[in-house]
């Protein structure tokens, strides 16, 4: 069995540095713990292993041996077996043939053999039978299935290539409790054959149960490895915060008293798809953030409020008056504003000039049907020189951007009439870094003069750097809040993963 | 990202499962419909002479939406069809004539016919697949050059093929005509095809190019094979267009491209890629095939006949995503 060590690994997408100096030593027969916070770049350490990203610097050796892992395949070749966090899943192939995608058995050189397909597939999905629930077979397309569903899928896919160092990139996420103690039955079984195991999950309570070892990965840098035996669990969040605390103070010191200041956004005893029971105020000119892992509810919150989804229970109301909010339409008449981290879904106009892109709010608002083009540019340009948006002119298309500029147009388009709140939904996705300040310094200049602005960030450092309030959300509802001086990575890492 | 609270299991209706795995099945409801159609305002037009009539002329419609197929279940398109079905028809006109036109020229003919088929099919996948050119622009490129090329090999329509060529492209044997050979034969082919590792490979790829990436299939090769297999097909349709028309035209084609893709979309399948059928394709050939006659059985006056086999294809189109949505809902 392997044993595989990595040095000094890194990897930058553009100007976004997500892995500046990985190390990881895995020994055959252990659990190896992962952690680190949302961005750290533990995917993107376990992607070079699988062979999906091709590392700037550093190197691997496999029992000792330096090698290139040159694609997904050689990764596999050298025995090894990843789960993706996103899934590599193909939705409309059936359970069975995903959990046998890598290696189709084939009879005659080229036809799939689809007994011994089947065959394969059903002893794996054995293990999982009782815990898999309704609906779960070998021959149902994988977009019939549920979340958790879907997750066990890839679990068996990666359990099926049989590796000797198996990778699992936060598998747990949206396990129940019973499957998530089958997996680990199974991965104590894999261990005692010998198998390398990497195992990413935020939550405390898997780690401390299953890991042998954990390997601390901050802002891109492998802090340190300890024995699970040797460390708790305060010791750990300490290394992944670090000694600093690069909490900046707050641009502007925050509201002093919040009470007094009218709510523009007031929000209820909100349920719905992925979250429950969420109750907050938004006060003019106050920047409150959402916090905690990923997809905990903080999008599922905003896109229901916008309207975009729907809610089962539950009010909001905006400057005082209860609003249904049916659909986006509504909530952009009544002064609501959402820009997604998702601008290719939920944002730009595919290759429409910049122009289209910054107007459809405004047509909207006003009930356009008409409008003088010169007037109309003229309203358009002011709040793109405000962000000091970078383009040539008002008919370049908006594809030929920066994703940083893209989404600066996006923004644009809601300042040209001001809304009253503006949901911001991990707005600073793949977008650099010069672009971040420029947007943190716009989005706190619309905060003074009187904007309620809702933010969340996958990134915890721009969540404790910009807001002035945080709500913690994990696993759908809001489980602590964090003002003032409170507002602390620690703090934040502790709410965010403690065990729901 | 991942959803910590799982939304509930989709229940399953059995007609959507019907529809998961067999996604014609619309195709086919429309099919019947328009038989029926045809029947009430040609009685003649259901006799055996008529049917033969159908597939000797729409095997190379049919022959085409299955080309176009296999590149759309990795999620590609290919606008070049009809200019290899120019290309390879005059190819194999120029040389039976050159070569006199006997029956093993003829046989020769075609299988440089294929061969042309196949290195249309290679330069487009290495373009789109390896090069990383898209797909829409350039297999619109490459037709023009392609539709360049007819003209070069013959500048004027007209040329006649071969009598053994047409006269058994016509035939009958054993009773049964020549055209029912082919379809029997492209059955057994496209049922192999169906169980071939490469299908559920290509539908892997159209489904999430980046996860099957991640998963270890080699993508490039597997959509260049896409292009060849509908290469292939192409050539194959040309085979057929030239048995029906019994002539080269360096033009025959221009016009079936866009018919393949709309039937590979009434067949069921996602232009998107992933899933699909090859059988849902024939059968969208088919229904455009009996939209054309329908139009004329019903005495469609000649100036009209364009607008209202266009509207018929777009009710097709429509009662299609009202059969699939009545299905989800
Ligand atoms: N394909 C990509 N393009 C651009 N940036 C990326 C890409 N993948 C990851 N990143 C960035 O790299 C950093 C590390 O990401 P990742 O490895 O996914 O972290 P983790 O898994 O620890 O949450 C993040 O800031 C992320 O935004
Ligand atoms: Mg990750």
């Amino acid at each position: 069995m392997s044993e595989l060590l990595i040095r000094g690994a890194r990897k930058a997408y553009g100007a976004t540095l997500a892995l500046r100096r990985g190390d990881l030593h895995l020994l055959p027969g252990e659990v190896h713990v992962l952690i680190g916070s949302n961005g750290s770049g533990k995917s993107t350490l376990c992607k070079i292993v699988a062979g999906s990203v091709k590392p700037d610097a550093g190197e691997v050796l496999l029992d000792g041996k330096p090698v290139t892992i040159a694609g997904p395949q050689a990764a596999r070749e050298l025995g090894i077996g990843i789960f993706y966090q996103e899934l590599s899943l193909a939705a409309r192939r059936t359970v069975a043939e995903n959990i046998c995608m890598p290696a189709l058995p084939v009879k005659g050189g080229v036809f799939v053999d689809r007994a011994a397909l089947e065959a394969k597939a059903a002893r794996i999905i054995e293990a999982f039978a009782d815990v898999a629930g309704e609906g779960f077979s070998a021959d149902a397309p994988v977009n019939t299935l549920r979340a958790d569903q879907r997750q066990l899928v890839e679990i068996m896919k990666a359990l099926a290539t049989e590796a000797s160092i198996l990778i699992f990139d936060e598998p747990t996420s949206a396990l129940d409790r019973a499957q998530v103690d089958r997996f680990f039955e199974i991965l104590r079984q894999l261990k005692a054959e010998g198998r390398a195991i990497v195992f990413i999950s935020h939550r405390m309570d898997e780690i401390f149960a299953i890991g042998d070892r954990v390997t601390v990965i901050r802002d891109g840098e492998t802090v340190g490895t300890s024995k699970i035996s040797e460390t708790d669990q305060a010791s750990v969040i300490r290394q992944m915060v670090g000694e600093r605390d690069d909490l900046a103070t707050p641009a502007v010191a925050p509201p002093a008293h919040q009470a007094q200041r009218s709510a523009v956004l007031s929000v209820s005893g909100l349920s719905g798809p992925g979250f429950r029971n969420v109750s907050f105020e938004v006060a003019k000119g106050e920047i409150l953030g959402f916090g905690g892992l990923h997809g905990q509810g903080q999008s599922a919150v905003m896109r229901s409020i916008f309207g975009a989804d729907a809610h089962h229970t539950g009010t909001i109301a905006l400057n005082g008056k209860q609003i249904a909010m049916k659909s986006p339409r509504e909530a952009i008449a009544h002064g609501c504003a959402y820009v997604s981290g998702d601008r290719s879904r939920d944002g730009i106009l595919q290759g429409r000039p910049i122009f289209e892109n910054v107007t459809p709010i405004h047509f909207l608002r006003n009930q356009l049907a008409l409008a003088r083009p010169a007037s109309l540019r003229e309203r358009a340009m002011r709040p793109l020189q405000a962000l000091k948006t970078k383009f040539q002119g008002l008919e370049q298309p908006i594809n030929s951007l920066s994703g940083g500029n893209q989404q600066k147009v996006v923004i644009a388009r809601w300042l040209i009439d001001r809304p009253d709140v503006l949901l911001l939904d991990d707005p600073t996705k793949g977008i650099d870094l010069a672009a971040k300040t420029d947007l943190f310094a716009l989005i706190r200049k619309l905060a003074e003069n009187g904007m309620g602005i809702v933010l969340y960030s996958s990134e915890d450092a721009e969540l404790l750097n910009n807001a002035d309030r945080i709500l913690v959300f994990n696993s759908g509802s809001v489980t602590r809040e964090l003002t003032g001086a409170d507002r602390t990575r620690y703090n934040l890492y502790h709410a965010a993963y403690e065990a729901a | 990202m991942q959803q910590i609270i799982s939304t509930p299991a989709m229940n399953t209706s059995p007609l959507k499962s019907v529809l998961q795995r067999f996604p014609f099945v619309p195709a086919l409801i429309i099919l019947i419909a328009l038989v029926a159609l045809n029947g009430f305002f040609q009685p003649r037009s259901l006799s055996f002479g008529s049917i033969t009539g159908l597939f000797s002329t729409y095997l190379a419609l049919m022959l085409l939406a299955v080309a176009q197929t296999y590149v759309v279940f990795s999620g590609d398109i290919d606008l070049s069809v009809g200019s290899i079905v120019s290309l390879v028809n005059v190819v194999i006109i120029v040389l039976m004539e050159k070569w006199g036109g006997g029956g093993l020229t003829v046989i020769a003919a075609c299988l440089v016919g294929i061969l042309t088929g196949l290195a249309c099919g290679v330069a487009n996948g290495i373009m789109i697949a390896g090069l990383r050119l898209q797909a829409i622009v350039a297999t619109f490129a490459t037709s023009i050059f392609f539709t360049g090329l007819a003209l070069y090999v013959l500048p004027v329509a007209g040329t006649p093929a071969p009598e053994a060529y047409w006269m058994t492209y016509g035939g009958t044997y054993f009773g049964i005509p020549f055209v029912f050979y082919v379809v029997a034969a492209v059955a057994i082919v496209l049922g192999v095809l169906a169980r071939m590792r490469l299908t559920t490979q290509m539908l892997a790829v159209g489904d999430d190019a980046m996860a099957a990436f991640q998963t270890g299939l080699p993508v490039t090769l597997i959509r260049i094979k896409g292009y060849v297999l509908c290469g292939l097909f192409s050539a194959l349709a040309a085979l057929c267009i030239t048995g029906d028309t019994a002539s080269g035209d360096p033009l025959v084609g221009g016009k079936m491209t866009l018919y393949s893709v709309a039937a590979v979309v009434l067949g069921g399948s996602a232009l998107s890629g992933g899933a699909g059928t090859v059988t849902g394709s024939l059968i969208g050939a088919l229904i455009i095939g009996l939209i054309n006659s329908l139009v004329f059985f019903v005495g469609t006056p000649s100036e009209w006949q364009n607008l209202v086999q266009g509207l018929a294809i777009l009710t097709a189109l429509m009662a299609g995503i009202l059969v699939s949505r009545g299905a989800r809902a």
